[in-house]
């Protein structure tokens, strides 16, 4: 096995990982602070890659289509948990069902409004060799952008006073509220900066995922596997088991096939929940 | 012979009792309502309706797991996909051979059911796992089926499974024997799954109303309290489900009979998530109510499929879904009983009229009198060994050697975060120490899981009244006479003497929700006591007891220590004081003194731990 | 345990009982409602398509077509003097739905004709009823080939029909050397076959392949593994939207330059429009239709569609693969002057040829499929095709070769390449 083709794999692994992790972050946000699991979260980032799309049919250059599709879908998810998720507070099932009603709602808007088929914006065609291979320059930057966005992230949690209060509201819902933190609008505010988180990614994988309206399906899968192995320590949790089935799912698929790749991610998983019952954080002193 | 004559008897004896509850009566008005309709509906619709009938049955078999069991499992779509693989592989081979189809398909396809649901139910149940994350490994479990029978192909005799291509000519339904049997009419099929529906109905319908039913509710209101009561609840968890995997997979090789094909997209992601839907749209927890569900869902989607709002389907369902959830939580077989309640029953003021509290009066002599007479081991001791248990870097039990005996109460007192609670848990098995040994008489403990030490003779109370809130003050004491053997006879009879003990006969009928807290606490130490424990562990019993009710439960307690070893946690020093107690007192996880009561009032360092001077407690 | 520890439970029960009257009567009425009796003596042409869901990217342009061909008939003066009337489902992407349909449609509606389905696997569930019942069935997508029964007339092109050409035309163009990117199934899996099958004959080689799930979005292994096995082109077989991916990371990976990718399967449910130009450009693809093509029927029949609908949307292979289907059978009726099952399916086995929108088609008598023509073209700029090859008047050699309905009418049976 050539030097080459090790730095490839790795390289290309890491993208996996980093791919598998921009789509989770927005619902472990969601499942991390609110406790909710949002099944509407792959249609959250069809969302935002319409709402990219959009924007750069409309003359927005892509960077700030990217920005624009992250408020609009923050501003819709919202809109979502005032009008439904607020009421469903503590009834996780029934939240999970009213989730996948709206993501049945949302799929078949996006049939109505866009079509079954619209044209993508394709992928810089740009490229890096490494011996006898060469690796997209876009796939690279995913790893970049994936650092920089759980970097954000735990500086928004940890060190902005909505961080801290939507942290210590999840710890002691009781005293939160007794020292007047406003749960509801914390809680608004989390779902809409799960949405957003959502519609970024759907935003910045549109040049590799072109827009359709059950792109969202395919990701969530993975990404609902990966946030509930991590268990109850979102962030840390994610990051690492999300980054571990990533790589591990991508590697074994460069070595047998694709579809034996997504076997050992879901036995993978299924073995984490066998030794952690409560997700592979379930135990951890760390909060965040 | 005779043996078959009495059970036969009993069988019908036992229907003869239960035939007051009108809910079989009800269904079987139902079924037979379905039943003559097949004689005289038009064909397409006997056809499409079957198909609903099925989809009733799959959601019957989560109605049982989700809302008997409280599992929402999204895997019983696995359980009825290979069910109805297997079962229909079995039916091309072997049907040939007898004309009848269904004597093949069916068996096959309970057991298949059975089997794979027993494998997944171990790996949850028995692996303790989170409600959520059981949820979800029931999907991913359904998934990874999906994901390799798109691709699997294989023969069995003369099945053909063709991976996504399916496997055709399944036979259809075939009652007959012999070659000249030929497929059943969509009517004549619509009354066969229909009578079949009903068949499964009645026999979940028993069970739900038998002692196993009984322990599958309490483990759902309350699966800790359920364990302490000796009940292995893994155990009964695992053994729904596999009753759960049955139904399914019966519902499977039906379908495979009615389609003739089957394909990996009965393992798909939506096939999956309808079933949810039959269950909530019919109400949750009913057991009619997925037929119900299924009849509604199927006849709305076939009405939307003909093309009545221009084919938007998908957009309908999934709006109805949120309202559904948002504003009827019940269902509709709930949503109308409510209905109806309102309008026609006044059953709540009732419940409200009889609410004037009851002045608990305990029958001491009563209960010394069972205690003489129940020949449980009367020397037990529980001795903890250097017993640590640590959570991140806090030490909350550090190295605690005790030897609790009969024949005085023993107290473990200590301000809060003294580690009492932690050392308590380490006894009950609900934490597993990470150094030390716990032992029971002369028995190694350590490991065991709490329902284990309860059968050897542990009787624990925790800290809040855990009483089953659904269930009426009987219930919650029969289940604690049941749990321990698992005998009816018993739990009749103790759960009848303990009614007396705790003077609840009068309001033995009421939800145990809808007692005071005081009550519950007494319900909670009256269904311990059934248990006829040798050692008791008590984590503060007289929390929320008015002073009349302390000084019986201090008379009950002493009472007990004579024959059983009684450990007490508090830290109503009130309460403690009335005790006679050998006390033990805990600081930081460890053992800071033991002594007499009277001793430790002349202890100045206790003092200095409740009033937080530090300088003795630095000092020691 | 005794009666009296159930208290609970009577109470919620003997609510249930005035429920369950309610359900009775509620039921009661619903079915004398839908017990309507109908009868007319127009002919009725089913249609089961998804008209919802994840395939309707498929569906709707076939129901589109359905109804542009019953009208263009109908206008002509219909079937035997008789206007032609549509009975529609939607299969909403479900499987479950065809059999119900299916069954709905003969039982209730008494279709003469059933134009339904678009994966292979609809077709197979809907087999054994059209069989039972005796009802013409016209399967009209492009498919891996080897369906083989007495009532099911299939007018898209079978994966050897399209390969034959594909493959032949590539190592020419390309050099020997395949890779192979399909997804784990049996359109894949069978249509692999055939590129091996056809690599061998033509001397060409596969040196290697992947089988991908559905819901794959990353396909940096696939990618990776392609560079290792150095391949002088690609055969890729994306199916849905998501597989789409691939071609966008395959180009950004800068392999567009170094080999070339065909498809027999690229365009026939518009993914040229979802690609990007960069990643569109150059894809060869081969199928039995494409817009783009220079027939003279071809003109016509977008002009009608572009009335009827819109040309916003290129219209893809399977919408012309149901217009011929309709207006084959139409002829075949005309033939045999009867609806009469038996009748029209021997007109349709006497050779019976139409000219559709690309050109003369002419139904196969043994095995039920369409002789055709079969397009090499290669992906523009613009989202759209140049048409680079035509080889006239393709036969379906494998189901030719494993299919006789007139030598044996009564095989029922899904041939896979094992079987040669």
């Amino acid at each position: 096995m050539e030097l080459d083709f090790l730095a490839t794999l790795l390289l290309s692994s890491l993208s996996s990982a980093a791919i598998l992790l921009i789509a989770t972050v927005g619902l472990a946000v969601m499942f991390g602070l609110m406790g909710v699991i949002n099944l509407a979260h792959g249609e959250f980032i069809m969302f935002g890659a319409y709402a990219t799309l959009f924007a750069t049919q409309i003359g927005i250059p892509y960077p700030l289509a990217i920005i624009f599709a992250t408020i609009v879908t923050a501003i819709f998810g919202g809109i979502v948990e005032l009008l439904i998720i607020r009421r469903l507070y503590g009834r996780i099932f029934d939240t999970l069902l009213a989730t996948w009603g709206l993501s049945l709602v949302l799929y078949q808007s996006a049939v109505l409004i866009f079509g079954t088929v619209t044209p993508g914006i394709g992928l810089p065609i740009s490229n890096i060799q490494i011996g006898d291979y060469s690796l997209s320059v876009y796939l690279l930057f995913l790893i970049l952008v994936a650092v920089v966005l759980i970097g954000s992230l735990y500086w928004l949690l940890t060190k902005t006073s909505y961080g801290i209060t939507a942290r210590a509201a999840i710890q002691d819902r009781e005293t939160a509220s007794a020292v007047g933190v406003e749960s509801a609008r914390i809680n608004t505010m989390t779902f809409a900066l799960g949405s957003g988180l959502a519609g970024f990614a759907g935003a910045i994988l549109l040049p590799a995922i072109p827009a359709t309206p059950n792109m969202g399906f395919a990701f969530v899968i993975k990404a609902f596997l990966a946030v509930v192995a991590a268990g109850p320590v979102t962030l840390t949790g994610t990051v690492a088991v999300g980054s571990t089935l990533g790589m591990v799912g991508n590697i074994t698929a460069s070595f047998w096939t694709s579809v034996v790749g997504d076997i050992v991610f879901f036995l993978l998983t299924i073995t984490i929940l066998r030794i952690f019952p409560l997700g592979i954080s379930g135990r951890w002193r760390m909060k965040l | 012979m005779k043996d078959s004559t009495s059970s036969i008897s009993s069988l019908i004896r036992n229907f003869r009792l239960r035939s007051s509850d009108p809910s079989i009566f009800i269904a079987l008005i139902f079924a037979l309502t379905l039943a003559i309709s097949s004689f005289w509906i038009d064909p397409y619709l006997a056809y499409v309706g079957t198909s609903w009938v099925i989809f009733g049955l799959l959601g019957l078999s989560l109605d049982l797991v989700w809302g008997r069991g409280g599992l929402l499992s999204l895997g019983q779509t696995s359980f009825y996909g290979i069910g109805g693989y297997v079962g229909s592989i079995a039916a091309i081979n072997f049907a040939p051979l007898t004309g009848n189809s269904l004597i093949w398909a069916l068996p096959f396809g309970a057991i298949s059911g059975t089997i794979l649901a027993a494998l997944v139910g171990w790996f949850i149940f028995y692996g303790r796992m989170g409600s959520l994350q059981s949820t979800i490994l029931t999907y991913t479990f359904t998934l990874i089926v999906w994901t390799i029978t798109l691709s699997f192909t294989t023969e069995i005799g003369d099945a053909v499974v063709g991976g996504d291509n399916g496997m055709s000519n399944i036979p259809g339904f075939v009652l007959g024997f012999g070659e000249k049997a030929s497929s059943l009419s969509p009517n004549m099929m619509f009354l066969t799954v229909v009578v079949i529906s009903a068949i499964v109905y009645l026999i979940v319908a028993f069970i739900v109303r038998s002692p196993f039913g009984l322990v599958i509710d309490s483990i759902r209101l309350d699966a800790v309290k359920a364990e302490l009561l000796g009940l292995d609840i893994r155990l009964f968890q695992t053994l729904m489900f596999m009753l759960a995997g049955a139904i399914a997979g019966i519902a499977g090789a039906l379908f495979g009979a009615w389609a003739n094909y089957l394909n990996p997209s009965i393992f798909s992601v939506q096939e999956a998530l309808l079933v949810p839907i039959y269950v909530l749209v019919g109400g949750l927890g009913t057991l009619i109510g997925p037929f119900v569900g299924a009849l509604t869902v199927g006849g709305l989607s076939f009405w939307l499929g003909g093309g009545v709002i221009g084919g938007q389907t998908t957009l309908v369902m999934g709006a109805c879904l949120i309202v559904l959830v948002l504003f009827l939580r019940k269902g509709i077989v709930g949503g109308i009983q409510a209905l109806f309640a309102r309008i026609f029953d006044d059953l709540e003021a009732k419940d409200r009229l009889s609410q004037q509290t009851s002045q608990v009066r305990v029958n001491l002599n009563l209960l010394e009198k069972l205690q003489t007479s129940t020949n449980v081991q009367r020397d037990a001791t529980l001795k903890t060994i250097n017993t640590s248990k640590r959570f991140g870097g806090v030490l909350a039990v550090d190295s605690v050697s005790q030897n609790f005996a009969p024949g005085k109460v023993r107290c473990i007192i200590g301000p809060n975060g003294a580690g009492k609670s932690s050392y308590l848990k380490t006894c009950t098995g609900a934490y597993e120490p990470d150094s030390g040994t716990v032992l029971y008489s002369s028995q190694d403990i350590t490991k065991i899981n709490p329902f284990e030490r309860v059968k050897l003779g542990l009787g624990i109370k925790m800290q809040t009244a855990q009483v089953f809130d659904e269930l009426s003050v009987r219930q919650n004491l029969w289940i604690a006479g049941y749990g321990n053997g698992l005998n009816k006879e018993r739990a009749d009879q103790v759960s009848d003497e303990m009614l007396d003990v705790l003077n609840m006969r009068e309001i033995s009928t009421r939800q145990a929700s809808t007692l005071s807290h005081g009550e519950q606490q007494w319900l909670d130490i009256g269904m311990v006591l059934c248990l006829a424990p040798s050692v008791i562990l008590l984590d503060e019993p007289a929390a929320g007891m008015s002073k009349e009710e302390k000084r019986q439960l201090s008379e009950l307690v002493r009472l007990m220590a004579r024959t059983a070893t009684v450990v007490v946690v508090d830290h109503d020093m009130d309460f403690v004081r009335t005790l006679d107690a050998e006390i033990t007192v805990l600081h930081q996880g460890a053992v800071f003194a033991q002594a007499e009561i009277d001793e430790l009032r002349k202890d100045e360092r206790i003092l200095d731990i409740y009033l937080g001077r530090r300088q003795s407690v630095t000092d020691f | 345990m005794t009666n009296r520890l159930m208290p609970n439970f009577e109470r919620v029960w003997s609510q249930n009982y005035k429920f369950v009257c309610l359900v009775m009567l509620a039921l009661a009425i619903s079915l004398v409602a839908v017990t309507q009796v109908r009868a007319d003596d127009e002919i009725k042409v089913g249609s089961i398509f998804d008209l919802t869901g994840g395939l309707n990217i498929y569906g709707i342009q076939q129901s589109q077509a359905l109804h542009l061909a019953v009208n263009n008939i109908n206008d002509n003066g219909g079937v035997l003097g008789q206007q032609l009337q549509v009975v529609e489902y939607d299969a909403q992407s479900e499987l479950a739905k065809f059999t119900q349909y299916t069954n709905t449609i003969i039982l209730r509606d008494q279709i003469d004709v059933l134009f339904a389905g678009l994966t292979s696997s609809s077709r197979e569930a809907m087999r054994p009823i059209v069989r039972k019942n005796n009802i013409p069935y016209f399967y009209s997508a492009l498919y891996e080939g080897g369906a083989c029964d007495k009532q099911t007339f299939i007018t898209g092109a079978s994966a050897s029909q399209q390969m034959s050409v594909l493959i032949e035309w590539a190592i020419k163009e390309y050099g020997p050397k395949i890779y192979i990117m399909a997804p784990d199934y049996n359109f894949g899996t069978i249509s692999a076959h055939w590129i091996d099958h056809y690599a061998k004959e033509y001397g060409g080689e596969v040196v290697g392949s992947d089988f991908l799930a559905l819901t794959v979005t990353d396909y940096s292994p696939t990618i990776q593994k392609i560079q290792a096995a150095k391949p002088d082109f690609v055969a890729a077989l994306p199916v849905g939207a998501n597989q789409t991916g691939f071609l966008e990371q395959f180009a950004a990976a800068g392999l567009k330059e170094k080999m070339g990718i065909v498809s027999t399967n690229y365009g026939s449910g518009n993914q040229q429009v979802v690609v990007s130009p960069d990643a569109g450009e150059g894809i060869v693809a081969s199928q039995e239709y494409f817009m783009w093509i220079d027939e003279p029927n071809n003109e016509p029949f977008k002009a009608k569609w572009e009335a009827a609908y819109s040309l916003d949307e290129p219209i893809i292979s399977e919408a012309a693969d149901v217009w011929n289907a309709v207006h084959i059978w139409a002829k075949a009726v005309e033939v045999a002057g009867t609806t009469d099952s038996d009748a029209v399916i021997a007109a349709l086995e006497s050779g019976i040829s139409f000219d559709g929108p690309n050109g003369t088609v002419t139904m196969q008598p043994g095995s039920h499929h369409l002789k055709q023509n079969i397009y090499i073209v290669r992906g523009n700029r613009t989202h759209g095709f140049d048409v680079i090859q035509t080889f006239e008047s393709v036969a379906p050699s494998f189901e030719d070769q494993v299919c006789d309905l007139i030598a044996n009418p009564d095989t029922a049976e899904h041939f896979t390449p094992a079987d040669l």
